[in-house]
């Protein structure tokens, strides 16, 4: 009995080591996706998309109403122009569903699927993008897929490459999409054309940002690289100390990111060089609460687009801190040490009128709401 | 500590891709040779075990240690002072056969983290993934990412299956032909290193024989419900493991055939000096 008793053990707790440290599985933890109204947040949230009341936190719903291994969220839920929540699964039914808020379901309380459109093969991992009553969305399977927003049909599905992780953007003439595989490609939105496909030696994780015509992007090659949207033509025009992540975000002509080793940038657009130097500029390197170093075996990476709030940026990073990041590069813990949600960040920060919203991995509660100054109003955990 | 250890086996993984040009097919080609590679450096460890237990098996199957068992059978401690003799006279490390299981689990475990880790399918995979390779420089990750995770008809970074016409919700993702591979030589493996025994009584042979139903099972579900280059390690390793008891010529193909494992009377080993 004892042996039985031993060998179950075993196998039970081999079950457990191999399940628990499945990180690189598609079933496996990474960081959510966030979205807002000025009225409710969206989170997807691993098996659930959840819908939270803006005003104290509430649940209003959650999509599917019951844990399925069918369906796992991460992708950010995109809301559409006729008020459809547009959600990616990445569990053993890659779907993107269409919820509709405005019609919730008596018996399961949760939204009802508008369309489901599932004829792809491979997880959902970026949000699409609506363009003139067409969703336009990438999937890891290598193909942009263009889906009528109305029913959901397949308008057509355009074969890319590998791995697209990051949403479109465009600049109402063309799509332009980055890829893991180190390609930018820009598609002509009307004839589904491929205009250009360019390498930039390194995979792209995010969107690239549209700013004085060009399109700004960061690599794995460890470059601010810029593009000519019409002919591809591109060039690094800065260097990087680590792999860029986050798409940069645009305030009064410059440029802002980070990198995986926690620097912040700052590209001035106009002058085309940098702000500041760019290792002087690491948030986490420095404790304001008490003034000095902080401990640098500490992960510290800026995944997250920084948020321009005013003429400051708000800056998340890997250590569940949340900076405020003057023009100067002057940071400051924003609203104190007591406020940060701690475990860490790497979903990008939402802005939803006057709340700022945050949703850490591995914190006490999924979704944190701050008031502009930093302070926080309330915390989401969802009920079991 | 236990990241350096995965950071060691998932460079070494990207190195053997790297070398093998990164093309189509060649992570699970990679995901073979470095189980192959492992299998060798635990090779004496497998030995080893397969000695312990067979010499285990054997003592079960002992006149003299069934006598003492029956002699001693309400007396605990001079049963345990006996059995220590025997051991100390036939020459059998009681460890022998689960000390090298036991150092060769978190190897194991290692390997698999290795595996799952380099496929990143995931963001916050992908990111553990950058940190994980680029401390020792073998290979320039920025270069490999993303990794081809095509191998055959599978995309070694999700569950395997092949297409069906129809749709069965218990296999989301088709027929899942690779797991009950794993299953099979999980079970053909198990078989293949159960001695013969003429012990009803015998207590590791009912173990071993539990073992050989269950093990198949949770490692054929372990293949259904991870990304397939989990499963292409386990029938690598399963395959290994059985062409190195045939070739230690420790291999009992009679247990593959119906009631093949009860065998006439075996000798315990001879102590050797």
């Amino acid at each position: 009995m004892s042996k039985k008793f031993l060998f179950l053990s075993t196998a039970l707790l081999a079950v457990i080591l191999l399940s628990g440290c499945a990180s690189g599985s598609v079933r496996g933890n990474t960081w959510p996706g966030l979205s807002a109204t000025n009225d409710v947040a969206y989170l997807a949230d691993g098996p659930f998309v959840y819908a939270v009341n803006l005003k104290d936190g509430t649940e209003l719903w959650r999509y599917p109403d019951q844990r399925s291994n069918k369906y796992l969220f991460y992708t950010t839920p995109y809301l559409t122009s006729n008020g459809l929540v547009i959600v990616g699964s990445s569990g053993s039914s890659f779907s993107l569903i269409a919820l509709n808020p405005a019609s919730i379901d008596a018996t399961t309380k949760s939204p009802t699927v508008a369309w489901s459109f599932s004829d792809v093969h491979d997880h959902w991992v970026a949000p699409p993008l609506e363009l003139d009553g067409r969703l336009f969305a990438p999937n890891s399977d290598g193909n942009l897929y263009v889906v009528d927003l109305k029913n959901g049909q397949l308008v057509k599905s355009i074969e890319l490459g590998t791995d697209l992780w990051a949403q479109p953007v465009s600049d109402g003439k063309n799509v332009y999409i980055s890829a893991l595989d180190h390609s930018m490609i820009a598609v002509n939105k009307d004839n589904y054309q491929v205009l250009w496909h360019e390498d930039l030696g390194g995979a792209i994780t995010s969107p690239p940002m549209l700013a004085d015509g060009n399109l700004y992007v960061g690599s794995f090659a460890s470059n601010l690289e810029k593009f000519d949207p019409a002919s591809g033509n591109h060039q690094p025009v800065e260097k990087t100390n680590a792999w860029v992540w986050g798409t940069p975000s645009l305030v009064n002509d410059n440029l802002y990111f980070g990198d995986l080793s926690g620097n912040l940038y700052s590209y001035n657009l106009k002058e085309g060089k940098y702000n500041w130097n760019p290792t002087t500029i690491k948030p986490d390197n420095w404790d304001p609460i008490n003034n000095k170093e902080k401990d640098e075996s500490k992960e510290t990476a800026i995944t997250a687009s920084p948020v321009p709030m005013n003429d400051n940026l708000l800056v998340a990073t890997e250590s569940g801190a949340i900076y405020q990041v003057d023009p100067n590069g002057q940071s400051v813990l924003w609203g104190g040490k007591e406020q940060q949600p701690g475990g860490q960040i790497y979903t990008t920060p939402v802005i939803a009128g006057d709340l700022v919203l945050v949703s850490p991995m591995n914190s006490g509660a999924f979704l944190y709401a701050y008031d502009l100054n930093g302070t926080k109003k309330w915390s989401f955990q969802p009920a079991k | 500590m236990w990241n350096i250890f995965i950071s060691v086996f998932t460079s070494i993984l990207l190195w053997i891709y790297n070398v093998l040009g990164q093309g189509p097919n060649m992570f699970g080609i990679a995901i073979i040779l470095f189980t192959i590679l492992i299998r060798l450096v635990t090779w004496p460890l497998n030995a080893q075990q397969m000695k312990g237990a067979a010499a285990m098996q054997s003592l079960q199957n002992d006149k003299e240690w069934q006598d003492i068992q029956k002699k001693y059978a309400k007396d605990k401690e001079k049963l345990a002072q006996e059995q220590m003799r025997v051991y100390r006279e036939k020459g059998i490390n009681p460890f022998g056969s689960c000390l090298p299981t036991l150092i060769q689990f978190p190897i194991i475990i290692a390997l698999y983290q290795s595996i799952t880790r380099a496929l990143a399918t995931t963001p916050y995979g992908l990111l553990q993934l950058s940190r994980t390779a680029s401390p020792f420089n073998l290979i320039n990750i920025s270069s490999m990412i993303p990794l081809n995770s095509k191998f055959l008809w599978m995309n070694l970074g999700l569950p395997e299956g092949i297409p069906l016409p129809f749709q069965i919700s218990f296999f989301p993702y088709g027929f899942p032909l690779l797991a009950i591979i794993v299953a099979i030589t999980t079970y053909i493996q198990a078989k293949l290193t159960m001695p013969p025994t003429t012990n009803p009584g015998d207590q590791s042979a009912a173990m071993s024989n539990m073992m050989s139903l269950y093990m198949p099972l949770l490692l054929g579900w372990l293949a259904l419900t991870f990304p397939s280059g989990l499963a292409v390690y386990f029938i690598t390793s399963n395959l290994l493991g059985i062409f190195q008891y045939a070739m230690q010529g420790k291999a009992n193909w009679r247990n593959l055939l119906p009631g093949g494992s009860k065998q006439p009377q075996v000798q315990a080993p001879k102590k050797t000096k």
